[in-house]
């Protein structure tokens, strides 16, 4: 692991509502375009973008839910080693704000205690067409403990924010878990190890 | 989510079981439009893993699932003339003998949920806080379930002794305990930093104050998102077909696994663990420097017996274990290469059959860790999930609480050409996977099964305790009369992801004979103690106490030939609920079977291109400037011992 080039690797793991832009998000940060239609995109399991923090190299492996949010089967183990949650509604379209509590409920059962959790609230282009407003969202994050961002993916506005900022949080989460315990000590549920990554030699 | 699905596909799979799975995902791989439905609110089928209280509700449904009554069935009007409808089954029954014995002391507080307990079976979840525990009315429930449930016995005898015991469970403290308390401590400061939940109240704090060391029934209730209870019981040889699936397919990048960390021996009323590799047979206490050698050889012999044919072939006709006595082994030795290594009994296996279960095992010894096997994180409902989403990554649709009312065969051509579905929406395929349980009465009328017995527990330490309380247990328990079968026992440690700290979830599995219980029971008081026996008898602390308990039967349909489904067109394809084997093998064996029948010429599961062929890097990179010495991951923190499959070295031994 020691030949990776980086120095922190994080899974960031997308939800929300079918519809509410998750994959223009992830496009649009680690691709630098805003996919026009549904294309959807088959065969790939998670993006990959490398950035740099104040000098450290920081590798964001983006993951979507590969469709399986639009008939609710998102699978439990899709939830399980993420290090930061990024749960996404339309500002356009009130049903998917009404489903946040639901998609807490999940986090809550599948994935880590100490996960980081983000509220996005995406399509602010359209601002016209608004049907939840920022104080509401703002309330609801507030309430639930949760950082909040609007986005357009389609105008790129706030889309890096969203990704560098959650990387500073994730940095100094890892920073202090590392002072916390001492490094060798197991913390099961968190921030795992990627199978392909790593290769078995603890024999 | 009022969205429709889209009319047409290839291949439509009803079931989310291993085998299914594995085919959605492999069909999905090469490029076929995949369709895969469960009429169940989780995945897995009996594959799957619950939390505590998603075990509950599951019990539940199956106590409700009885009650439904077949209307008439609104699919006939859409059957044209030259089609025949295949109707589909529309309750499990797949699960019987259903008992729950609760014994840990109910200490209710009124109102104890699981903390961010999941209603699975109900559609629409809408409450916004409801994540500490409040004033529900879950626990009735709950209570009403444990005592409905052990009605469920065909016969009279409800065993309704034992819980109502378990109810009068008091606070005096004893001696006992206060011995157990340390242990219970030392326990507590090899995992306190494993991650807490501040909401909680974990052993931790508990173990603080002595006169509450011991783990309620509410404590599990609070905690029940701690525990994956697998369905069935199983888990994978490190160089069984699973494992070499999972790292063919890249699909291994969706789970975890951790190494089995001991194999156990029952015997003369004492368990102990057998000495399997070699550094655990030079290092073992138990056996004789003699005993060590005669081990070592006969072991070696085995690994490449059949260059010897000369040295069994005068056995190859007496069984196994009639072979194990004429070869230089105490009885000792013979009992542990035949129960314990083998893993088959005395009547069993002949001497070839023998000499390859050991091979095997002493093959798959080395490849991860000190034992033949792994188990995945969080359960063995991970697995199924897993190929799930390689399936959707490749397109593939997924609908779970998806009801399909019947299969449409097309007379002329005998073929099946679509399902209808609970809305009454057809849905054209050119094939269909059905996984047994879905099918009516009317297909499966000459269909003969077997039954699984399988028991749950939920103890306060492990049979065998050593100065590590996070042991991964594999025990098997030879039958006591002919005719029954030996009775497989794995115990999990909380580490991994099964179970809440401070206990360990055991699972008991073999062959049935009768009712899950009776086939059980007598191995369950062998090795467990009630926890209520505590306050008697505190001699005997070295048993683990008993604080919860679950017994069901499973069907087995492993083993039905397809002719024996009746009328089932050719483009219907029937795939399996779980074997009672310790291994995955046979969903793997039968997924690339029948996928090979659905896509001919296709290969099995390649591996996906790799993401990082996508990397689009950040301006700010400078490729090879990174200081190796000071590299901190984020998931530095991974326990150790976990083992990624990614790319597995040679055996260390």
């Amino acid at each position: 692991m020691s030949m990776e080039d980086y120095d922190f690797l994080f899974k960031i793991v997308l939800i929300g509502n079918a519809g509410v832009g998750k994959t223009c998000l992830v496009r649009r940060f680690t691709q630098g375009l805003f996919p026009p239609g549904q294309g959807a995109t088959i065969g790939v399991d998670f993006m990959i973008k490398t950035v740099e923090i104040n000098g450290e190299k920081v590798k964001l492996q983006i993951w979507d839910t590969a469709g399986q949010e639009r008939f609710r089967s998102i699978t439990q183990s899709y939830y399980r080693s993420a290090n930061a949650l990024i749960l996404t509604y339309d500002i356009t379209c009130e049903e998917s704000f009404r489903c946040l509590p639901e998609w807490l409920r999940e986090i809550e059962q599948y994935a880590s205690n100490k996960v980081i959790t983000v509220l996005v609230g995406n399509k602010i282009d359209l601002a016209e067409r608004r049907e939840v407003s920022q104080q509401r969202a703002e309330e609801f994050s507030e309430a639930q403990d949760m950082y909040y961002l609007e986005t357009s993916a389609k105008e790129s506005d706030n889309v890096e924010k969203l990704f560098l900022d959650l990387a500073c949080r994730l940095i100094s989460e890892a920073r202090q878990n590392t002072l916390v315990n001492n490094v060798s000590s197991p913390l099961p549920g968190e921030g795992k190890s990627i199978s392909y990554l790593t290769c078995c030699n603890f024999n | 989510m009022a969205d429709n699905l889209p009319s047409e596909f290839d291949v439509i799979v009803i079931g989310t079981g291993l085998p299914e799975s594995i085919i959605a995902a492999a069909c999905s791989r090469s490029g076929q439009r995949v369709l895969h439905v469960d009429s169940r609110s989780y995945y897995g089928g009996n594959w799957a893993s619950f939390s505590f209280s998603g075990l509950l509700s599951w019990l539940r449904e199956y106590q409700e699932n009885r009650d439904i009554v077949n209307e008439n069935p609104a699919w006939e009007e859409q059957i044209l003339e030259n089609e025949e409808a295949i109707a589909l089954g529309r309750n499990d029954k797949t699960i019987q003998h259903v008992e729950v014995f609760c014994y840990a002391s109910q200490d209710l507080h009124d109102g104890v949920e699981e903390a961010g307990a999941l209603q699975k079976n109900h559609a629409s979840v809408t409450s916004a806080n409801s994540t500490e525990a409040g004033d529900s009315a879950c626990l009735p429930t709950e209570d009403e379930s444990l005592s409905t449930m052990s009605c469920e016995m065909p016969t009279g005898q409800t065993p309704s002794s034992d819980p109502e015991h378990a109810l009068e469970v008091n606070d005096v403290d004893t001696t006992g305990e206060k011995e157990n308390h340390c242990d219970d401590k030392t326990c507590v400061a090899s995992t306190s930093e494993e991650e807490t939940n501040e909401n909680v109240p974990t052993v931790e704090d508990i173990a603080e104050q002595p006169k509450q060391n011991r783990i309620t029934y509410s404590q599990i209730i609070k905690e029940g998102r701690r525990f994956n209870i697998d369905l069935v019981s199983k888990v994978l040889y490190s160089r069984g077909l699973l494992i070499d699936l999972l790292i063919k397919s890249n699909v291994s990048r969706y789970a975890e696994f951790k190494n089995i960390t001991r194999i156990l021996a029952f015997r003369e009323g004492r368990v102990e663990q057998v000495p399997c590799s070699r550094a655990d047979v030079f290092n073992s206490k138990q056996l004789s420097m003699v005993e060590k050698r005669m081990l070592m050889k006969f072991l070696t012999f085995c690994m490449e017996y059949e260059e010897h044919l000369d040295e069994y072939k005068d056995y190859e006709k007496i069984t196994f274990s009639e072979y194990l006595k004429t070869q230089k082994l105490t009885p000792n030795l013979q009992y542990f290469v035949l129960h314990s290594i083998a893993m088959t009994s005395e009547t069993a296996s002949s001497t070839i059959d023998g000499l390859k279960a050991t091979k095997n095992f002493l093959h798959c010894l080395g490849r991860y860790g000190n034992t033949p096997f792994l188990f995945p994180l969080y359960g063995q409902g991970e697995l199924p999930q897993c190929f799930c989403r390689m399936c959707a990554v490749f397109g593939g649709i997924y609908c779970l609480r998806h009801s399909v009312q019947c299969l449409v065969v097309d007379k002329e051509s005998g073929r099946c050409k679509a399902i209808i579905d609970q809305f009454g929406q057809r849905i054209m395929s050119k094939h269909f996977l059905v996984e047994d349980s879905y099918f009516s009465e009317n297909t499966c009328s000459h269909v003969q099964y077997r039954q699984i017995s399988r028991a749950v527990l939920i103890t306060d330490r492990s049979v065998l305790q050593t100065d590590s309380d996070q042991q991964i247990s594999i025990l098997t328990v030879p039958a006591e009369e002919s005719g029954t079968s030996a009775v497989r026992v794995i115990e999990l440690c909380s580490s991994t992801m099964t179970c809440m700290k401070g206990t360990y979830l055991v699972h008991l599995t073999c062959t049935s004979s009768k009712s899950a219980r009776e086939d059980l029971e007598p191995v369950v008081q062998k090795l467990f103690t009630p926890y209520t026996e505590l306050e008697i008898e505190n001699e005997e602390v070295e048993k683990p106490r008993l604080l919860w308990a679950l017994y069901f039967n499973m069907r087995d349909s492993s083993d039905v030939s397809r002719s024996s489904y009746n009328d089932l067109p050719s483009n219907v394809y029937v795939c399996s609920g779980p074997d009672c084997g310790l291994g995955n093998d046979n969903a793997v064996k039968q997924a690339e079977t029948l996928f090979q029948q659905i896509c001919p010429n296709e290969e099995f599961c390649p591996p996906p291109p790799n993401p990082e062929d996508i990397i689009l890097d950040g301006d700010s990179l400078q490729p090879g400037a990174s200081d190796s010495s000071a590299v901190l991951e984020a998931n530095s923190e991974t326990p150790k011992e976990t083992a990624s499959l990614g790319n597995p070295e040679e055996p260390s031994e």
